[in-house]
């Protein structure tokens, strides 16, 4: 059997990691020019402890605020409402009294395609570590594309919640 | 021992007749002249000089291993210019000195060590640089721009001494530039998960078996082992890792993976490569025993599950043996 030129060999083998580059380079940036802007900001809190049960909750399209019963000596952070601007990616801390005013749609996906996710889970080692997204940061995806939110972080490990999209 | 009978006159006029027929090309022949050129030299190691090898080597880790120490107790009473000094400087120092060294061909084997030595310290120096310029050293970016850093001085030492350790120390600081710079371009992206991963150490695993194979062709095959080797490795432990687990199986991976374990068998003996022939043979073994577990457990039952590996074990053993006894000594 005839065995491939060397000179063919050391080209391929060099142009694979290359070849990888690109295509992941394209599969992250042709989607993201080509995918709608979204149109919905959305709602989120910063410092609502879940294992309490949540503060903050969405029913029939208005924020409400629940009460929560602590156990004793226990002192719960102050939760921030914030409304993020999509097209900014900026955040605007309101009061909850203005926040009931808006009407929220608390589905996953907005009406325009675009989801709210968390970044995922990680693990490997060193060069082979892995992860889908930070795991301390959210993101907005959808339309085969997705770009990290900068929202605001409270001072405890538990993330930003997100309450609804604005529909108004 | 009759072809080495053979006076050079009759394998000229072989070699004539044979290019006259249009039976072998020039670059077959200057391939067969390059890969004899070396081998003096590969075959010349002997018990005693493979010791004093490796206490080099030994030596050469020890001496790193000292400066980390050294850096390590004294980080917060060190100045930011004594850091860069022992760190950037002591590598910069040691690759001069093996450049030095290397120039005479009786030093040849202490400057490899002096090579190593700054292969384990420069990466470390760039870091402490950056670190104490203020910048964000654990930014798969900066990360990325240290391995660039090193990447371009290994081809470039290359290009300049034409040693086969700068071709190694140019492919991993390459593999590494090749992981971060991937963590770059996906770090504000959430839709990569491990299967990204694997699929990025199945490719690097693909290129190190092809660039291997060309290594095998060039006066440079001392990479070839090390290639194939890891080639191998990575390559089918990313596709078995891809095949998943019931019930989030990978139909493809888990159908396909037979034929790239028994394609990897049948290059060993084409390339006459061990490191294929037992990592084949051990990943066969692996993918059995994944197999067995995951689909027939519940319906064979443990005990007769592991009777039907044990015998696949000694199967594959057997035909390890085998092929290596045939076709590879």
């Amino acid at each position: 059997m005839a065995r491939p030129s060397p000179n063919i060999s050391l080209i391929i083998g060099l142009a694979i990691p290359f070849l990888m580059i690109i295509l992941v380079a394209l599969s992250i940036y042709v989607p993201a020019i080509f995918s709608p802007q979204p149109q919905y900001n959305f709602l989120y809190v910063t410092g609502d402890d879940y294992w309490n049960g949540r503060q903050y909750v969405v029913q029939s399209g208005k924020l409400i605020e629940r009460e929560i019963v602590y156990r004793d000596n226990y002192i719960p952070q102050v939760a921030r409402i914030f409304i993020h601007n999509v097209a900014a990616n900026e955040n605007q801390e309101i009061s909850f009294e203005d926040a009931q005013k808006l009407f929220l749609n608390p589905n996953s996906k907005s009406p325009d395609g675009w989801e709210v996710v968390s970044g995922g889970d990680s693990g490997g080692f060193f060069l082979f570590s892995y992860s889908s997204g930070d795991y301390n940061s959210m993101y907005l995806q959808g339309h085969n594309t997705s770009k990290k939110l900068n929202l605001q972080q409270d001072s405890s490990h538990y993330r930003a919640h997100f309450l609804g999209w604005i529909n108004g | 021992m009759d072809n080495i009978k053979l006076n050079k006159e009759e394998v000229l006029r072989q070699i004539q007749i044979l290019a006259a027929r249009g039976l072998v090309s020039k670059e077959e022949v200057l391939s067969a002249y390059e890969a004899g050129t070396n081998t003096a030299e590969d075959d010349a190691v002997t018990p005693q000089t493979g010791i004093s090898h490796i206490l080099y080597y030994f030596g050469g880790a020890i001496v790193f291993l000292g400066i980390v120490v050294l850096i390590g107790q004294r980080w917060n009473t060190l100045n930011n210019f004594t850091k860069i000094f022992a760190t950037l400087g002591s590598g910069i120092a040691a690759y001069l000195t093996g450049v030095l060294l290397g120039s005479q061909e009786r030093f040849e084997k202490v400057s490899m060590v002096f090579h190593f030595i700054s292969a384990l310290v420069l990466p470390m120096g760039l870091y402490v640089t950056f670190d104490t310029a203020g910048l964000e050293v654990n930014t798969s970016g900066l990360q990325s721009l240290i391995f660039a850093i090193l990447t371009v001085t290994y081809l470039l030492s290359f290009w300049l001494y034409r040693k086969t350790l700068f071709i190694f120390f140019c492919i991993i600081a390459g593999t590494s530039l090749f992981f971060t710079f991937m963590d770059y371009l996906i770090i504000d992206h959430s839709s990569f998960d491990w299967e990204f991963t694997a699929y990025r150490v199945l490719s690097i695993g693909l290129s190190y078996g092809i660039l291997g194979y060309y290594f095998s062709t060039t006066r440079y095959r001392a990479l070839t082992g090390f290639l194939l080797g890891f080639g191998v490795l990575y390559f089918l432990g990313a596709a078995l890792a891809l095949g998943d687990w019931k019930p989030h199986q990978n139909v493809f991976w888990e159908l396909i993976y037979p034929g790239l374990v028994f394609g990897i068998l049948f290059l060993s003996v084409y390339l006459k490569s061990k490191s294929f022939l037992t990592f084949g043979s051990i990943y066969l073994v692996a993918y059995i025993s994944k197999i067995t577990v995951e689909y027939f457990e519940n319906s064979l039952g443990w005990p007769l599950s592991l009777v039907l590996i044990g015998f696949l074990l000694i199967a594959i053993g057997y035909m390890h043996f085998y092929l290596k006894k045939k076709y590879l000594t």
